[in-house]
């Protein structure tokens, strides 16, 4: 942000147009995270671009066309992440992992064994570094619906509206979710002999 | 659920993640309730669902 011309009295200006662009930015995008990230990157390509506004239109207007252009970028990204949940997570892919993971008649490969004292992985540092690279390890968008359902708390449905995907998509999202990190965790923690200090 | 009886492990696993975010009906239920009691592999799953979402909790706090 160095090149942001501080000391230029439009700066203050231009930041108190923030909550009209927030909302213009929310009509768009409805999701109200993605809605202030917008408005902040335009804010700062308009910062960037100030020396360059002749004044022309008015500094609303102005600001207002560089967030459509934010905006719409932004569209295009979520319509291929979209695309990307449809092609691997809920698509060949996550088919792959279930064949993986179950043989031709539907029964586990390898049914899930017990875990010994699991809660007591809790207490320790080692399990929560492997339990975050297990979720690291989840495919893009399924670990980020995954995050978003059972990290963060959220609902479901918003979840799904978010991601642009219908309830039932997001349910198949989350079941293949849980099905590789409940496999990863097994595979590096319960299975690894670390969980007992073995 | 047609072939309710019929439930495999594949299934099964399925509607036990589903059960996190819905209530079944009542014909799911019973199918999961029958496959469950021959099934110790989808028993632990089961259970394992419960550890995963607590968890993800604590990790998120």
């Amino acid at each position: 942000m160095s090149q942001m011309p501080a000391a230029d009295p439009r700066f203050a200006e231009i930041e108190s147009h923030r909550p009209f662009l927030v909302r213009y930015a929310l009509a768009q995008l409805r999701d109200p995270e993605q809605a202030q990230e917008v408005v902040q990157e335009a804010l700062l390509a308009a910062l960037e671009a100030l020396a360059g506004f002749q004044g022309q239109s008015s500094l609303r207007t102005w600001l207002t066309s560089i967030l459509r252009f934010k905006v719409l970028d932004l569209q295009r990204r979520l319509v291929s992440d979209r695309q990307r949940i449809e092609s691997t997570d809920a698509g060949d892919e996550g088919e792959a992992l279930l064949d993986e993971l179950f043989d031709e008649s539907g029964h586990w490969r390898e049914a899930p064994q017990p875990w010994s004292n699991p809660e007591a992985a809790f207490e320790q540092s080692r399990f929560w570094d492997v339990f975050g690279k297990c979720l690291d390890r989840l495919p893009a968008a399924s670990g980020r619906v995954f995050f978003k359902r059972e990290v963060l708390g959220e609902e479901t449905r918003a979840i799904c509206g978010a991601e642009g995907i219908t309830e039932s998509n997001c349910w198949v999202i989350l079941h293949r979710a849980r099905l590789a990190l409940r496999a990863c965790l097994e595979l590096n923690w319960f299975d690894a002999g670390v969980a007992d200090g073995r | 659920m047609a072939d309710s009886a019929a439930l495999d492990c594949r299934r099964a696993s399925r509607l036990l993640s589903i059960a996190c975010e819905r209530d079944l009906t009542p014909e799911e239920e019973q199918a999961l309730r029958v496959h469950l009691e021959a099934c110790r592999g989808c028993r632990e799953f089961e259970g394992q669902l419960r550890f995963l979402r607590e968890a993800s909790r604590r990790f998120g706090k």
